[in-house]
């Protein structure tokens, strides 16, 4: 019962197509099912009538597939329906012989993300610890903060977070690591998508934007955080981060996207293409 | 039609899973679901009731109905197999021995709810376990209700000789859902009788 | 053996017509029903939330009593999902996927009516209950439990009459139709693709149906065996859901968002498909990262199928079970990241044509993310604590539906409303359309979002004034008549446009899925001869044929 069968190309047209028979059965055994459940509502009698018409449609049902499903026939035209395109023109951009692109035509290796991360990180942790020198005369402020993000537990004084903590150092580095790794490799992905001025985006906008979101929702999220949070100097090492990593991803080397798909390139035969275009068409 | 014909090159054989089959997978895949549900209940449920009867006070292990409905599991392959092949006497024989074992199995499982029901006086009412325990077997019993009906069809149709081996197909997705329904009976023999017992 | 050929041109007398509706195994026909079933119900649940909108306007309202509040905000939810936006999905599919795939009918074409029609009585029980909720003599009381029916509110003491009942059963019944509609929708893809159809060049929304279907099979199972408990219960005394002797609770609540949360990936799943086939059409491009697409939404079937309990971190869990539904819930995020990103990288670089179709697909994306941001926020078990049950939840899940699901339904609406009429819906009102639906929109459920800040709880029937919500409420309640307004020029547009629309032909949007290769409305055969495909855009290869796709896939 596979659909070989019915799949015949060569089929002429303008023949008489086999459609199976319109039958009311499937809605009588449906309504048969609603009365029976009508009936455990009010009264058991119209429980019976449901099940009976059930029966009913069951057996209309059973005629209707056994033992050869009912089909009809219907006329179909003499010409099948043209295919025509109105516009002809499409536009491709083509590359060095590859006749359609994809795109972006380079891009940033991942390892140029990495870099400007860990570059913006460093840039970010001198803005912030600059910051905790000057205002509280203690470098371990801001690092005590951002470990506070996930690991604290109670209300501290000022004089508490200004110490050192091994524990809160460890959290603090992992967390600052691996988010500017994250976001280094987004610039990496993104600054080549940007039309123009990728520094003003990733070194001012993108700061301002985040700092901005952080500032209008922390005093809802976590109101203590928000406390000993100054806005300037959070958004001052935000953008020390984002000019220094997006500088440091510019400066990379760019490499061509890759233009053919996956499969191609890892070499599996991928039918299509392999074998139906003749070698002399496949891109190599 | 010129350019509306694509072609493809001759000898790519164009076969795809029958849709029979297909549908009968899907549907195991629901209902299998369902019995999920009321298994996850029975489980979470089993020694919750505050007041007895409890499951070994009252339960007796059905093995010969167990027994009878699994092999009717072998027998239902060998008919299929036999009319797949042809052999039309041989399938009718196995097919409705097949019948007959699930008939043993449902009748044995209405003599335990009769007893049950009124030797014990142990209801779907009397407490939570009644309660899971009717409605796991239930379901269960419902389905092996579902799937005679749907043999005994077959039977009278096999001997009236109007079940031949072109219909084997049919007869496969039938198999399929009392295999389905056998090897349901596997998780709740072992979840009612072993586990909850 | 009934064989008859059909005359176009004879005419019938209204009877025949009748009959041939309900007795057709017509894919196209069953499809159609499906959609104009869900868009009478889809008015019935707009009326309803109208009503509750005067009701909430303002404090201490006495436009409704408390009642029919809690009546009708369980009806509007129970028609809504069961009645308004599976159909709509599933009626979508009907039509489209046989024709996208290049079959002539559903793999069951029987099962098909079947299906139809059982959720069609499902809904008309549902609603008989206004009539006859405490049984046909004593007048009508609809359910009021809410659309998610917590025990103990459904036992028996707590819910007398049949007003229950009349949820339960019309639910069982259609549930029974939608399962039968998927294992109709799953073979039909697996066993009925034309020749050269394979998985990988299958339109995504075939791929999304697929996957919908099989949530289906699996969530909606769930919710018949949780219904089948509660009828025990109700009917024959069982225990299941009662405390006295045993039962939990709580075990509904797990029964029921185990098939509640997947459900939600149900309705936006086709959703997805729509997007994908309309998104790339508009913007002359094909779709970026098919194979990508289709990984994460069976990624995202997946999930979904282990975050049910995020509905629950105010019922109480271990901190373990919390820890584990707040993760499962946030990856959620990465697949359907990775959906929104593939939408625009196919818009970019795109000769994006701002066609209704695509503009609804850009009012979605954009919503849709805004739904998904809220969603993550909702995910963390502390800020849930603090919101659950709230409007904020309410315009969250809203934000989904209506900004999601029903912008992408117009969507297709839009785009698939000169395949089925052969007549174009009217640009001008669907740019009125448009704006006028997104305003009311984003009044009703961005201003929703304070008063659940705020601590407005949801379900309540009035409010004390000088609690800080009245301005929001009145805000919300005037965006409905943008809404209404916004839903009464599409219908205007729907019945005029099928009698004086401009004659689209065959394919008006210069598409490339195989919908668009045979005539508009689709002849009962869909295709004179059937196709044969070599590629994911088998009309841009006929179109094309010496630049064809399956050079490059």
């Amino acid at each position: 019962m596979s659909s070989t069968r019915d799949c015949d190309p060569t089929a002429p047209a303008g023949r008489r197509f086999t459609l199976p028979s319109p039958t009311l059965w499937p809605g009588v055994l449906a309504l048969g099912f609603a009365l029976a459940a009508a009936g455990l509502l009010s009264s058991k009698l119209l429980s019976l009538g449901g099940l009976a018409l059930g029966v009913i449609g069951c057996i209309g049902w059973f005629f209707q597939v056994l033992p050869k499903e009912k089909h009809r026939a219907v006329e179909g035209p003499a010409e099948p329906a043209v295919i025509a395109v109105s516009r002809r023109r499409v536009s491709r951009i083509e590359v060095e012989g590859v006749h359609r692109a994809r795109l972006p035509l380079e891009i940033y290796p991942i390892s140029a993300g990495i870099k400007g991360g860990l570059a913006g990180a460093v840039a970010m942790a001198a803005a912030a610890m600059l910051y905790g020198a000057v205002a509280h005369r203690s470098v371990w402020y801001p690092i005590n903060l951002l470990g506070a993000v996930v690991y604290a537990q109670t209300q501290v004084s000022t004089r508490q977070i200004s110490a050192f903590h091994i524990e809160l150092l460890l959290v603090a580095t992992v967390l600052h690591i691996t988010t500017s790794i994250l976001v280094g490799l987004l610039y990496g992905a993104i600054l080549p998508m940007l039309p123009r001025r990728p520094i003003l985006v990733g070194g001012l906008f993108a700061p301002l934007a985040w700092t901005g979101l952080l500032y209008s929702v922390l005093d809802i999220i976590d109101p203590l955080l928000n406390q000993k949070i100054s806005w300037p100097w959070f958004l001052a090492s935000q953008v020390a981060f984002g000019l220094v990593a997006g500088l440091v991803v510019v400066r990379q080397a760019r490499v061509p996207t890759w233009q053919y798909p996956l499969a191609l390139r890892a070499g599996v035969e991928t039918p299509g293409v392999m074998r139906e275009t003749g070698r002399e068409n496949s891109p190599s | 039609m010129g350019a509306n014909v694509v072609t493809i090159p001759a000898g790519d054989s164009w076969q795809l899973p029958s849709r029979g089959r297909t549908g009968m997978i899907s549907l195991i895949v629901a209902e299998s679901a369902i019995f999920t549900i009321f298994v996850a209940a029975y489980v979470f449920y089993i020694g919750k009731s505050p007041d007895g009867p409890t499951p070994k006070q009252i339960l007796h292990v059905p093995i010969f109905a167990t027994i009878c409905l699994l092999s009717s599991s072998l027998t239902m392959h060998a008919a299929a197999d036999s009319l797949r092949r042809g052999k039309t006497a041989a399938f009718r024989l196995l097919w409705i021995l097949t019948l007959l074992l699930g008939l043993i199995f449902i009748i044995s499982t209405a003599r335990e709810w009769h007893r049950l029901i009124y030797g014990q006086g142990f209801t779907i009412e009397t407490n939570l376990f009644g309660t899971t325990y009717y409605s796991l077997v239930g379901l269960h019993a419902s389905h092996v209700i579902a799937g005679l009906a749907g043999l005994t069809i077959v039977a009278i149709l096999g001997v009236l000789g109007k079940v031949r081996s072109e219909h084997s197909e049919r007869c496969d997705i039938l198999a399929l859902y009392w295999h389905f329904v056998d090897a349901v009976w596997i998780v709740v023999f072992s979840v009612v009788y072993v586990i909850g017992r | 053996m009934a064989s008859e050929s059909i005359a176009l041109t004879v005419h019938r007398s209204p009877l025949q017509v009748v009959y041939e509706w309900m007795a057709t195994v017509d894919h196209k026909k069953i499809g159609l029903m499906y959609i104009v079933y869900a868009l009478l119900f889809l008015v019935i649940m707009g009326i309803e939330a109208i009503l509750m909108r005067i009701q909430l306007a303002h404090s201490n309202s006495t436009f409704l009593s408390p009642q029919v509040f809690n009546r009708l905000f369980t009806m509007h939810g129970t028609t809504g999902v069961f009645f308004v936006a599976m159909p709509i999905l599933f009626g979508f599919a009907n039509y489209l996927v046989p024709l996208m795939i290049g079959a002539r009918d559903m793999a069951f074409p029987r099962l098909n009516a079947f299906s139809f029609w059982m959720t069609a009585f499902g809904g008309l029980l549902l609603y008989a209950s206004f009539f006859a909720g405490k049984g046909f003599s004593q007048g009508g009381i609809a359910p009021d439990v809410g659309w998610f029916a917590y025990a103990p509110l459904t036992a028996p003491a707590f819910s007398p009459g049949h007003s229950t009942d009349y949820w339960t059963l019309s639910l069982l019944i259609a549930g029974v139709g939608s399962i039968g509609g998927a294992v109709n929708f799953i073979a039909t893809i697996i066993s009925m693709r034309c020749r050269g159809m394979t998985l990988s060049r299958m339109p995504l929304m075939a791929w999304m149906s697929l996957v919908m279907s099989s949530l289906v099979l699996v969530t909606i199972s769930p919710l018949t065996a949780a219904q089948l408990m509660l009828m025990v219960d109700r009917y024959m005394g069982g225990h299941f859901f009662d405390t006295t002797a045993g039962g939990s609770v709580v075990i509904w609540i797990h029964f029921f968002w185990i098939f509640g949360h997947p459900e939600v990936y149900v309705l936006i799943i086709p959703c997805f498909g729509f997007i994908s086939e309309i998104v790339p059409v508009f913007s002359r491009k094909a779709m970026f990262g098919y194979p990508a697409m289709v990984a994460a939404s069976v990624g995202i079937g997946f999930v979904s199928l282990g975050v049910w309990a995020h509905h629950m971190f105010t019922v109480g869990m271990p901190s373990y079970g919390n820890a584990f539904f707040v993760l499962t819930t946030m990856v959620v995020a990465v697949p359907t990241g990775i959906k929104i990103f593939n939408w625009l990288a196919t818009m970019w670089g795109g000769k994006i044509v701002f066609a209704t179709p695509m503009i609804f697909c850009i009012g979605f994306l954009f919503q849709f993310l805004i739904a998904g941001l809220t969603g993550i926020m909702l995910a963390t078990a502390p800020f849930d604590w603090q919101l659950a049950n709230s409007y904020f939840v309410v315009a969250h899940f809203h934000y989904v539906i209506v900004g999601g699901i029903l912008f992408s339904i117009f969507a297709a609406f839009y785009y698939w409303y000169p395949k089925i009429t052969g007549r174009m819906l009217s640009e001008m009102l669907g740019k009125w359309h448009f704006w006028i639906f997104l305003i009311g929109f984003h009044l009703t459920f961005d201003f929703m979002h304070v008063p659940g800040l705020l601590g407005m709880p949801r379900r309540i029937y009035t409010y004390e004034a000088g609690r800080g919500w009245e301005t929001w409420n009145m805000i919300s309640s005037i965006g409905v008549i943008f809404q209404a307004a916004g839903i009464l020029i599409f219908v205007y547009n729907m019945i005029q446009s099928y009698f004086r629309g401009t004659i689209a032909g065959n394919d008006p949007w210069d598409a490339w899925t195989l919908e668009w290769s045979t005539t508009s409305p689709p002849p009962e055969y869909d295709f004179a001869t059937l196709p044969v495909v070599r590629s994911r855009r088998p009309l841009w290869d006929l179109k094309h044929p010496d630049d064809p796709d399956w050079k490059y896939e």
